[in-house]
């Protein structure tokens, strides 16, 4: 990533402030819409869901400039992930559904460069994760 | 400055293929395709890397230039300790080892699956990957292969996929927020706009370019990191071939680095623990951080990180410092105390690759491996490399033996015969008489010479049951030098049952019995061979297991069994094609020719044939090419293209004289005679052939000869194909009886059950032209609607025949020209009656018409078919009645 790209994702992620909510809101939406077979992943009550989700990604997203910190929480988060079955085509389905929601909220100010950004940050989340997981995770034989 | 180790990206998704391929325990493997710098490598040891944490035990192999020099070399490292077992005439049993090395990893693993990353798959020895596959198949192992684009896909990997035993990935390039997401991992954080764009720009998403690119930089200073953003402060080097960016990377090594760099190029893996001593301190670290090479911690061994930096060290190398950095290896791990077995193999490379002479036992012990991999190349190199006081019998037997192989008939019986002068045993004495014979008779084409070495061998034999074997040998060089008979009579003396014995004497025995008509017992006992052969192993001085496929493809041929003969013929082409047995190949493809002419279907029939003379021309067995390019010439002649047919019967003549087939060869003659218009000429080469046929037991060729006689020039062979129709147990040759009595009856009921008979077996050429005899008859007979519905069905038939013109098939010029011409109702029914010998008055006659309006009507016809009188038309018809 770019350093504009960086303060790109933090600041529009700023600029939600109270609409924070309705972005998780949106994303569940927008998950369960496009593979209503990840809904049975999700067991505890939803709202705790949102809240969490919230929190998770305001922790993220503030790392972002440093990547020692943003790992150890992304590779942590994806090794708690693997033991709920999610697996790397589902990272795929998640990004889309969190860049629809933060377009769908932010409206106009959610530009090319802003998208590009949050889709780059996404992917760097993902791949740790996906990592951590791994590592989390042995192969049976 | 400290980089994290170099990352992963975007191979998430196929980690997870792996993950489930070792998981489920039914996969034998998964294979990765990917250009060069794609990421093969870096995902195979990333896969082995996991599993390896899963408590897998990993191992990984890789082929070079230097492992090739011998056989399991690449593979050194699975191998038990020890030489291998030793069969009972001294050779290296092959599968054994293979065995024995499935149990002792099964041993040392208590029974986990080993995972085996085997890096580049196309530098693997033949023998490498046999191991590979049977230890695959039977799940010792978990194979990870590598296979770059463009490079030739080992037929183990080719196997196991048809198996469905094989997952495959094909690895692509990654995109721009990939690469992005790479740099960022890989440099620990954000990079200037315009450096990103640069290194994307120059990489193109290609994994290792854009390694090479950013450890280049860094290691240049170029890529220079301000203040926590990563800046490119120097262009990127302009070259776009990644070779030239890994040199640019190598060269700019210092000397204590590009020393241990070399030293892995050349004799990689090498254990840390020796490097650590034998490198100045900082040296290992600095090459693992510049990521050139990888230490893997579980075995202790370090290795470049990618093949592409071995072959750049390589190459770079002076060949006098490669020389003394592999004898001084070799040294030290003799001095270490080897013992036979892996680290001998090794030792033995070394030395081969420097150019300097390895143990003899151990280049024998390689020799034989390869040749259960019917590697003969290199069998050959191997066996030439031991100095030739040292050859002994055993070793002579090897090498004469590929020499055969691989066309060197000369160079063969020198060194079988020099061989036979040799001390040994009374098995590898006589497997060098076998040979020698074998040579003599196939490469050498002179029976002759075989029949001697053969008596010779008997003569001084102690052992019954060899001497069985040489009497099986003896009818197999009678057999396939043209003399079925007396091949016969020589099988009935022998009364023993061993299995070798039963094998040769079912090679022989199978394909004199089908040319003396037996072919019921003929495909049996070429079935039962195939069985005995496959259970007694793939054993010098004996032909290939398939040898026994080809028998029994031809025993159905002459059957008339011919769709069954060409399936299996087809089923066995192409195994044989993927092991490369050019023998073999070469009588799949004349056999799938004659079952082609036999169909009627003569375009293929040339194909094949030209296809088995092609194969037989590049593997120097000249008798082969001359019964190959004896049915080119034919299938040419059968098309009408006679200056085809003469130029293939000139190219044979170049061959010398080969008995097996021999009568057969002259149909080749006769039918270029008959397409050449020479008919008296063609007449006298079948009567001649029938009669050599029949006097050396070929019933089935000699009923061929006498029917094609018959169906060229009309002569009536009905006597004597009657008493060859009771004589075999073909109902091809019954239905040529059939065929020859009817036409010298002219009995037209008669004549159109043969072309039933005929189309029943799938010899659709034969029945069209009993059709169009069939359709003379009625129309000589009168029965007009008879006629033409004959000539219809003949026409129907013939257009199964893939344009054959022979003259049986005279109506079908006018038959075609009538089809583009619009000729009238009436003259069409007027030309059909004509075509069947009818005259202008019969046909008058018939039609309630003028002789007049007939011959009107004929005018009419012949102008529109491009014809100017009854003699053009006769002449455009091709008639033989």
């Amino acid at each position: 990533m770019t350093p504009e790209q960086i303060t790109l994702v933090q600041s529009s992620f700023e600029r939600l402030g109270p609409d924070l909510p309705a972005v998780t809101a949106r994303f569940y939406q927008e998950l369960f819409q496009r593979d209503p077979a990840l809904r049975p992943l999700f067991t505890t009550d939803m709202a705790e869901q949102r809240v969490k989700f919230a929190q998770k990604l305001t922790e993220i997203v503030r790392a972002m400039p440093q990547l020692g910190e943003l790992l150890t929480h992304t590779r942590a988060l994806g090794a708690r992930h693997a033991g709920y079955g999610v697996r790397a085509a589902d990272y795929q389905t998640v990004g889309d559904a969190l860049i629809a929601a933060l377009a769908a909220v932010l409206g106009e100010e959610f530009d090319a460069q802003t998208r590009e950004a949050w889709v780059l940050a996404f992917n760097i989340v993902a791949e740790t994760m996906l990592e951590g997981a791994a590592a989390a995770r042995p192969i049976g034989s | 400055m400290t980089l994290p180790r170099w990352p992963i990206v975007g191979r998430r998704p196929e980690l997870e293929v792996f993950e489930r391929a070792l998981g489920s325990g039914e996969r034998a493997g998964l294979a990765i395709y990917g250009r060069a710098g794609v990421g093969k490598t870096r995902l195979a040891d990333e896969c082995a890397g996991q599993a390896a944490a899963s408590g897998h035990p990993t191992q990984r192999v890789a082929g070079s230039r230097t492992t090739a020099l011998l056989p399991l070399g690449a593979v050194a490292s699975l191998l038990p300790d020890g030489p291998g077992p030793l069969g009972p005439d001294g050779q290296v049993n092959a599968v054994a080892l293979f065995e024995q090395t499935r149990q002792a990893l099964h041993d040392r693993h208590r029974g986990h699956r080993l995972v085996t990353v085997a890096d580049d798959m196309a530098l693997l020895d033949a023998a490498s990957l046999a191991l590979l596959g049977y230890l695959a198949a039977q799940r010792a192992i978990f194979l990870i292969a590598t296979v770059r684009t463009g490079e030739p896909v080992p037929d183990l990997l080719t196997d196991l996929w048809r198996d469905g035993w094989l997952e495959r990935i094909d690895l692509h390039d990654l995109s721009r927020a990939h690469v992005d997401t790479l740099l960022h991992l890989a440099l620990g954080g954000p990079i200037e706009a315009g450096a990103g764009q640069e290194l994307w720009e120059a990489s193109r998403g290609n994994p290792l370019y854009v390694h090479e690119l950013v450890l280049g930089a860094l290691q240049s200073g170029a890529l220079v990191d301000r203040s926590g953003v990563w800046h490119l402060e120097d262009h990127l080097p302009a070259s776009s071939r990644l070779l030239d960016l890994v040199e640019q990377r190598i060269g700019g090594l210092p000397a204590e680095a590009r020393s241990v760099v070399e030293l892995l190029a050349l004799c990689q893996p090498v254990e840390l623990g020796y490097l650590e001593t034998a490198a100045p301190a900082g040296v290992l670290e600095s090459l693992e951080r510049a990521g050139l090479v990888t230490i893997t911690v579980a075995d202790g061994q370090v290795r470049l990180a990618h093949p592409l930096h071995a072959k750049v060290v390589r190459a770079a190398m002076p060949k006098l410092r490669a020389r003394a950095v592999l004898l001084a290896q070799a040294e030290r791990l003799a001095a270490a105390g080897a013992a036979p077995g892996p680290s001998e193999l090794r030792i033995a490379v070394w030395r081969l690759d420097a150019g300097a002479q390895p143990d003899p036992a151990v280049l024998l012990r390689g020799a034989h491996l390869a040749r259960a991999a019917h590697d003969f190349r290199t069998v050959r190199r191997l066996v030439e490399a031991v100095p030739s006081e040292q050859l002994d019998a055993a070793g002579a037997l090897l090498l004469g033996e590929a020499l055969y192989e691989l066309g060197a008939f000369d160079a063969s019986e020198q060194v079988l015969a020099a061989g036979q002068g040799l001390p040994s045993n009374e098995h590898i004495t006589l497997r060098l008489a076998v040979t020698r014979a074998k040579n003599a008779q196939w490469g050498l084409c002179q029976p002759e010479k075989a029949l001697a070495i053969n008596a010779a061998a008997r003569a001084v034999v102690t052992s019954a049951q060899l001497r069985e074997e040489l009497v099986a040998d003896e009818a197999s060089v009678l057999t396939f030098s043209g003399h079925p008979n007396r091949a016969l009579a020589v099988l009935g003396q022998i009364t023993g049952t061993d299995q070798r014995t039963r094998v040769v004497r079912a090679i022989a025995g199978a394909i004199a019995l089908a040319t003396a008509g037996q072919t019921a017992e003929a495909a049996a006992l070429a079935r039962a061979g195939h069985a005995d052969h496959l259970a007694l192993g793939d054993e010098p001085a004996i032909a290939h297991p398939a040898m026994h496929v080809v028998n029994e493809v031809f025993a159905l041929t002459e059957a008339g069994r011919l769709a069954e003969a060409e399936q299996l013929a087809r089923a066995g082409a192409e195994i044989v094609a993927s092991q490369r047995v050019a023998i073999a190949q070469i009588w799949f493809a004349v056999n799938l020719g004659r079952v082609a002419i036999l169909q009627g279907r003569v375009v293929t029939a040339r194909r094949f044939y030209a296809e088995a003379a092609g194969l037989a021309q590049s593997s120097r067995f000249a008798g082969s090419r001359r019964v190959a390019l004896s049915g080119l010439a034919m299938a040419h002649a059968m098309l009408g293209e006679p200056d085809a047919a003469a130029q293939a019967l000139a190219e044979r003549a170049a061959a010398p004289a080969f008995g097996f087939l021999g009568p057969e060869q002259h149909l080749a003659d006769a039918w270029a005679a008959t397409a050449a218009r020479r008919p008296a000429e063609a007449a006298e080469v079948f009567r001649s052939a029938a009669a050599e046929a029949a006097s050396t037991g070929h019933q089935l060729s000699e009923s061929w000869l006498l029917h094609d006689l018959m169906r060229t020039t009309g002569e009536d062979v009905s006597g004597r194909l009657r008493e060859l129709a009771g004589a075999c147990d073909s109902p091809l040759v019954s239905a040529r009886a059939r065929h020859a009595a009817a036409a010298r009856a002219r009995d037209a009921g008669e004549l159109a059950g043969a072309a039933d008979d005929f189309e029943a077996l799938g010899a659709m050429l034969l029945a069209a032209e009993a059709a169009a005899g069939a359709a003379a008859a009625f129309g000589g007979a009168g029965d007009r609607r008879a006629a033409t519905a004959s000539l219809r069905r003949s026409s129907a038939l013939a257009g199964a025949c893939e344009g054959a013109a022979t003259p049986g098939l005279f109506h079908l010029p006018t038959v075609k020209a009538a089809a583009a011409a619009p000729l009238s109702g009436r003259e069409r029914e007027i030309v059909l009656l004509a075509a069947t010998g009818m005259a202008s008055k019969d046909i008058a006659e018939r039609l309630y018409l003028s002789v007049r309006t007939v011959n009107n009507h004929l005018q009419h016809a012949y102008a529109k078919l491009g014809v100017t009188s009854r003699a053009g038309l006769a002449q455009a018809l091709g008639s033989a009645i």
